[in-house]
Parts: structure tokens; C-alpha cells; sequence
């Protein structure tokens, strides 16, 4: 073959991809110069070792009573007011998100329609969740109920995207075939749609349940309820005791829902 | 050469897959391996280059016992001897070069390889194999792109690249058509030839095997029940290996 | 109890050659009355009442029409907290993404033999992985003091957390093949890993790093909160004075951030995939 092209030449046709490595080495000069403009260090802090070191111990050496306290004020009163704030989130944002989601999706809505529909979930889901903390508070006052409502409009943009990606990848054919069996409208919602939609719709709400059992502490900050400010206040104030109490509670808590949330979820994917 | 004296593994859960097996291969053999599925075949080939340790008798390559080396010995070891896969083992989203250079990882300072930063004489290395298996024009191409049979040629390159001593090849065509597996079976006669590397291969199918090698091996039941020249294999040979008239499924038709 | 099973059974459907076929019991039928129970003692436990926000509602709207017009010219102070904000984001996940893949590859099922070595790491991560962010800011600042060096460090904890789960998760469902062929030719674990798996997943590596980076960006509004810098502070400031167009304005300015960051990153991911 005349063609035939040696090793020396093939060693020099190798790509050098200059412009992507340029590219990366100049962006990670870039952050790195940004980083030492715009980020101060102010020094360390040995206390914030001790802090640390306190914390750790504290799991260990909990109080008990707090633990195992009943009343307003024990660890399983907060978790379960936790739980209550990101369940009933969840669930509202769902609610609200099927709507939504249907009059957002391109197989079911005009373009238009669905593009406003889009452009309003983006908008929606650009905010963080404090942000609709701080305005819900205005509105209901700090507690629990306001961190409900947060959790439910912060859900909503996450969802309903999720919904939409599902919704319009309904296999069509399905349709088609139980038209073909002289199926009337609510008989093809119910034999066509719901089998297809239900698994990821739970799927999906399961998943943002997940997420915001950990908002839920967060929001506590904002006095949304939940087990987020008494752990806070008690590490300010440095009350290691109880801020080990709090913690176990949080991290078994964290744990069995994720562990049970990836079990669903895994049983939902591969049909049991 | 390579010398199994009374051989014996037997893995975790109680399987005995070899059991006693003595064998001598001079450097520059051309061996297959036949048997059903489960004779050991598998087993036997795995245990030269220590991926299954072995659990009695004795094992030696050059003289060395390969069943007390760990560690850096055994990675040192390791160098000498190549092996080709089944499913090519190849990493699919990446170029074909990158997969033959991943051959010279394991003599380079760990940063290097951290970076991917090949000497040219690696790159000259791999080139060099690729073009001994007749793909070097593909060698900027991603892996997923290739046929199978190329892709197997890849992986025979990243193993020649290597520059071992020995090659084996656990059911090298098991996975291609008839054509291409005759075109890659030409390779490994070649690279066995030019560079007297020996390689050892277990086949499924007979009729490659007994087209390629010049020495066949009968596995039964973890048991060498022949060893001998291809040309000596005989429809009552392979009767008794395989407990069976042979059917065709375990004929390439080539 | 037979008789509530058998109350609770779809019909059962006769066949044309006379067979019986009974379909399975629904999950519905114990999973609605579960979900009902739920709602209605949460509804109580929270306080939720339907009325109060009816009520009230409106001033959540309220405050949305104080925001109009926002005030634009209030962009010279919101600008240089927001590039703040983004710099600890980027520098937060990067670092975090960085130190994930060891942590990854010492928690994975295919990587590591030793089962005990295995169990200790994803112990770790696992609670690490519950504390909140927010736990994590408090305790830097006690290092390291108000400022965005705090919010740095504590996304990169977080994102740390996060991305070895994650990524850990797809060593362990990636082909093995490539890892046994470099392994065989006397490669070291750690190289393997390396030249073996790694190239297989540096595409959903990127994404997964992607994904914490939107959300840092999001959750750096709640780190301002607490005094770890960037423009969360300010939001926090403006919302306590109720100067609700400058809110505006830093809400515009995040959100047009956010938009442009997740338009990039899912550019970058459909190259990528």
C-alpha cells in the first residue's frame, strides 16, 4: 500500500489539543488570581479546634435527658417537626407541580404555552430556598408553617422540571394502541398515562423529600421550625452536651431516610 | 518457560478448579487450550500471571515461584506477561493510542502517569504495536469507534506494547465473527513469530484452535487429559475431552 | 383478615376459556391511607392552616409588588459580592472535587479488597454527609472567622460529602475490564484506577461536579446569612432594612447568574455525554 502511513509520521499527527489545555491552565490561573483578590484570609483560630474537637466529643457524650426527652423541647419532638415540615413541603409542591408540569410540556401544551411555563419554573427555582424563608416569615411569622410553605415553593421549581423531562417522555404509542381499543379519554389517563408517570412522579417527590429533610435544618436559621435552630443556638452558645443530642438525633434521622429513600427508589426503578 | 508441578486451586466456596496439573511450556510456544466451559481452562491460564492464586503444588515461570511474589515482586513480574481478553477490556471513550500507552503505566513514576504524561519513547512503543497489528492509521480514533475485531487488535497492541515474554489470551475470538477472528488469530501468529513471544490462548472453538497452534492442550475437569501437537489431535482426542461428539457450537466453521 | 385482603383485591377477570385471573393487590391501597394519615398529622404538628395563608397571603405578594421597580443603579454595590460569591463557589467545589476522588476510590466496592477499610471511609462519609451546612459554616467561622474564606471552606466540605457519595456510586457500576487488563500487565492498583477507570468517567465526573456547583451557588445565599461572606450577606441586610427594590435587584442579579451558570454547565454536559 502506498498509503501507508509510518510511525514517525503518525507520532507527529498526534492532536495536541493546545487550545483546550491553554483554555483550562488559563482558567485555573484565572480563578486562582480571583480567589486571592476577592477572598480575604484573616488568620486561624486555634478556638475553632476546640470547637471542633468539642463537637466530635459531644456525639459521644450527649444529653441524655434532651435525647430521650419528651415534651416540645426533646430531640424526638424536633425530628418529628422536621419530618412533618419536609413531608408536607414535598407533598405540596407536588400537588402543585402536576399542573404545572402538564401545562409546561410540549406533548401535551402549544410551544408558547410551554415555553412560559418554562421560563416561570426557571425563575421559580433560581431563588434559594432562604430567600423564600425570609419572605414566607413576613407572612406567616417565624414556626414551622412557614417553613412548610418555603419547602413547598422551593420544591416546586425542582419538581416540575423533573415532571416535565417524565411528561414528554410519554411513549405515545400507548396512546394509540388503547385509542385502537376504543379507549374514551379518562379510560386512556387511567391505562395509558397514570402506569407511566406514577413510578418517576414518586420517584422524583421521594428524591426532593430527601432533599429537604436537610433544607429543613437549614431553615431552621431563618426560625422556620425544625431541629435547625436549637442545634445552632446550642453550638453559639457552646452547650456541647446538647449539641450532641441534637446531632445523633440528625445523623440517624439523615441516615434512615436516605437509606430508605435509595430503597424505594431503587424498588420503583426496577419494579420490586 | 513456565512450569506447573501438581497445580492445584480450589477457590473460597469449595470449587476445585484445577487439581494436579503438570505442565512445561518452552518460550516461544504457540499452546491452546480446550474444553468445556468450566474445565479450568480459564482457571489454568489466570493462575500463570498470579490474577488467581493458586492453592497447592507449585508454580514457576523462569524459575520463579510465582506463588510467593507480592506486592512490587509481583507487579515487577507482572511486566513479563500480556494478556488479551474475551470483551477487549478496553477503555471505550478514550482514543485508541491512550489504550496502548495504558500497557506502559506500570513502569512509570505514579505522577507521570497521574498527568498522562507519555516519553515519546512510549509513544514510539505504542505506535509501533499498533502498526504491527495493522491499525496505526486508527490511532487517534476512539475506541468505540472500531469494529470488534479491531478493537481487538487494540488490546493485542496495548499487550505487545507492554513487551512481554509471554501473551495470554483468555478466549481472544470468542466474541467475533468467523472472518475476523481468522484475521486476529494471523496477528497472534505473527507477534509470536517475529518477536518469539509465547503465547498461550484458550479457545472454545476447536477448529481455530487446531488451524493456529502447534501444541494443544486438553483441559477435562481440571485435569490435562491431552497434550500434544495439533496435527496429532484425533476425533477420538477430542471425543474424550469433551465427553462428547463435538457439535456445532464449538466450531467456528472457518 | 382474609376477608379485608379479599375486600381490598381488584376484580378478578374471567378469561374467555373460563380461566380466573387475579390481579395483584394495588401498593395504593396501603400507600394512600399511609400518605392521608401523614398529611393530616403533620398538618397539625406544623400548624399549617389553610385560612392564615389565605388570610395572609397576600402580603407574600406584597412584598413581590415593593419589589417593582428594582433599583437598577444599586447593581455597583451588588456586583462585587456576587463575583465573590461565585469565586468561593468555584474555588469551594473545585477543592471539594478534587479531594472526592480518593475518598471515592477508598469507599468503592471494586476498588478497595479490604472490607473493614471500606465499611470505616463510608462510615465517615455517611455522617459527615448528614451535617448540615449550615453546622459546617458555624464551625469554620470559629476557625477562620467572618468572611468568604469561611463560605470556601465550608462548600468544599459539603461539596466533598456529597460528590464522594456520588461519585463512588459510579466506580462501582463502571466496566471493570480495562481496570483487570492494566492490573494484569503489572500496574499498581492506583494506576489502574487511574489509566483503567477514570477516563470511563471523567464525562460524569464533570457533570456530578457541575450539578454542586449549581447548587453552591444557591446555597452561598445561605452561608451570607451567617457572616461567611459574599452576597447572602447582603441580601440578608437589605431584607432585615426592607428595602425591598434593592432585594430586587440582588435577586435579578442571582438570578441571572444562576441562569447563565446552569445554561453553561448544561452546554458543557451535552458535549460531554
Amino acid at each position: 500500500m502506498s498509503t501507508k502511513i509510518t510511525v514517525i509520521e503518525q507520532l507527529k499527527n498526534e492532536p495536541k489539543n493546545l487550545g483546550l489545555k491553554a483554555l483550562l491552565i488559563l482558567g485555573l490561573i484565572g480563578v486562582g488570581i480571583l480567589g486571592v483578590v476577592y477572598i480575604d484570609y484573616n488568620g486561624f483560630t486555634e478556638f475553632g479546634l476546640t470547637v471542633m474537637w468539642n463537637i466530635s466529643k459531644s456525639i459521644f457524650t450527649p444529653n441524655t435527658a434532651l435525647l430521650f426527652g419528651e415534651g416540645k423541647n426533646g430531640v424526638l419532638f424536633l425530628i418529628t417537626e422536621t419530618a412533618a415540615i419536609a413531608f408536607l413541603g414535598t407533598i405540596i409542591g407536588t400537588i402543585v407541580s402536576i399542573p404545572i408540569a402538564f401545562l409546561s410540556s410540549r406533548n401535551i401544551v402549544p410551544g408558547w404555552m410551554a415555553n412560559i411555563g418554562v421560563a416561570f419554573i426557571t425563575v421559580v427555582r433560581t431563588f434559594p430556598a432562604v430567600v423564600y424563608g425570609l419572605m414566607f416569615i413576613r407572612v406567616t411569622g417565624p414556626g414551622a408553617f412557614t417553613g412548610v410553605l418555603t419547602l413547598a415553593v422551593a420544591s416546586v421549581g425542582m419538581i416540575s422540571k423533573l415532571f416535565i423531562e417524565v411528561i414528554e417522555d410519554l411513549d405515545p404509542g400507548i396512546i394509540e394502541a388503547l385509542d385502537a381499543a376504543g379507549c374514551n379519554g379518562i379510560q386512556k389517563v387511567q391505562y395509558g398515562i397514570v402506569p407511566q408517570l406514577m413510578g418517576n412522579f414518586a420517584s422524583t417527590a421521594i428524591y426532593r423529600f430527601e432533599i429537604n429533610v436537610k433544607y429543613a435544618t437549614i431553615l431552621g436559621m431563618v426560625g422556620a421550625g425544625g431541629i435547625g435552630a436549637p442545634l445552632i443556638f446550642a453550638i453559639t452558645a457552646y452547650r456541647w452536651a446538647d449539641t450532641g443530642a441534637l446531632l445523633i438525633g440528625l445523623i440517624i434521622f439523615v441516615l434512615i431516610v436516605e437509606y430508605g429513600s435509595a430503597k424505594i427508589r431503587k424498588k420503583l426503578a426496577t419494579g420490586e | 518457560m513456565i512450569k506447573f508441578e501438581g497445580v492445584v486451586k480450589t477457590y473460597p466456596n469449595g470449587v476445585q478448579a484445577l487439581k494436579g496439573v503438570d505442565l512445561s511450556i518452552e518460550q516461544g510456544e504457540f499452546v491452546c487450550i480446550i474444553g468445556l466451559s468450566g474445565a479450568g481452562k480459564s482457571t489454568l491460564l489466570r493462575s500463570i500471571n498470579q490474577m488467581h492464586q493458586i492453592t497447592g503444588g507449585k508454580l514457576t515461570v523462569d524459575d520463579v515461584d510465582v506463588s510467593t511474589l507480592k506486592g512490587k515482586e509481583l507487579r515487577r513480574f507482572r511486566r513479563n506477561i500480556g494478556m488479551v481478553f474475551q470483551s477487549f477490556n478496553l477503555v471505550k471513550r478514550t482514543t485508541v493510542i491512550k489504550n496502548v500507552l495504558a500497557a506502559r503505566v506500570a513502569d512509570m513514576p505514579l505522577w507521570k502517569s497521574l498527568l498522562g504524561l507519555y516519553a515519546k519513547q512510549d509513544k514510539i512503543i505504542a505506535l509501533e504495536a499498533l502498526d504491527q497489528v495493522g491499525i496505526l492509521e486508527k490511532a487517534y480514533s476512539r475506541a468505540d469507534q472500531l469494529s470488534g475485531g479491531q478493537q481487538q487488535r487494540v488490546a493485542l497492541a496495548r499487550t505487545v506494547a507492554q513487551q512481554p515474554k509471554i501473551i495470554l489470551a483468555d478466549e481472544p475470538v470468542a466474541s467475533l465473527d468467523p472472518v475476523t477472528s481468522q484475521q486476529v488469530m494471523s496477528d497472534f501468529v505473527k507477534i509470536n513469530k517475529a518477536l518469539n513471544i509465547t503465547v498461550i490462548a484458550n479457545m472454545h472453538h476447536v477448529d481455530i484452535a487446531l488451524k493456529y497452534a502447534n501444541r494443544i492442550i486438553g483441559v477435562k475437569e481440571g485435569k490435562i487429559v491431552f497434550d500434544g501437537p495439533s496435527l496429532k489431535v484425533t476425533n477420538d482426542i477430542l471425543k474424550e475431552i469433551y465427553g462428547r461428539e463435538l457439535s456445532d457450537d464449538d466450531l467456528m466453521g472457518a | 383478615m382474609d376477608k379485608i385482603k379479599k375486600f381490598f383485591l381488584p376484580k378478578p377477570i374471567v378469561l374467555t376459556n373460563g380461566k380466573v385471573v387475579q390481579p395483584a393487590m394495588s401498593p395504593m391501597v396501603y400507600v394512600i391511607p399511609i400518605l392521608l394519615v401523614m398529611f393530616f398529622y403533620s398538618t397539625s404538628l406544623t400548624g399549617f392552616a389553610l385560612g392564615t395563608l389565605i388570610n395572609r397571603g397576600s402580603r407574600f405578594f406584597d412584598i413581590l409588588v415593593k419589589m417593582f421597580p428594582p433599583n437598577f443603579g444599586y447593581f455597583t454595590k451588588v456586583w462585587t459580592p456576587m463575583v465573590v460569591t461565585l469565586v468561593m463557589s468555584i474555588v469551594g467545589t473545585l477543592a471539594g472535587a478534587a479531594f472526592s476522588i480518593p475518598a471515592a476510590y477508598l469507599s468503592s466496592e471494586n476498588m478497595v479488597k479490604s472490607p473493614l477499610i471500606k465499611f470505616i471511609v463510608r462510615s465517615i462519609m455517611s455522617v459527615l454527609r448528614t451535617i448540615p451546612l449550615l453546622v459546617l459554616v458555624i464551625l469554620f467561622l470559629n476557625m477562620f472567622g467572618a468572611g468568604a474564606f469561611t463560605g470556601m471552606i465550608s462548600l468544599g466540605v459539603f461539596t466533598f460529602t456529597i460528590m464522594t457519595k456520588m461519585f463512588y456510586e459510579l466506580i462501582d457500576t463502571c466496566d471493570m475490564g480495562p481496570f483487570e487488563a492494566i492490573e494484569s500487565s503489572g500496574a499498581s492498583r492506583v494506576k489502574a484506577f487511574w489509566t483503567g477507570i477514570m477516563p470511563q468517567l471523567w464525562g460524569q465526573y464533570i457533570s456530578i461536579l457541575l450539578y454542586n456547583f449549581e447548587m453552591n451557588i444557591r446555597n452561598a445565599a445561605i452561608l451570607g446569612y451567617v457572616g461567611a461572606g459574599g452576597i447572602g450577606i447582603l441580601l440578608n441586610d437589605r431584607l432585615g432594612w426592607r428595602a425591598y427594590p434593592e432585594v430586587a435587584m440582588i435577586l435579578l442579579v442571582l438570578m441571572v447568574s444562576v441562569y447563565l451558570i446552569e445554561s453553561l454547565s448544561r452546554y458543557i454536559r451535552k458535549r460531554l455525554l
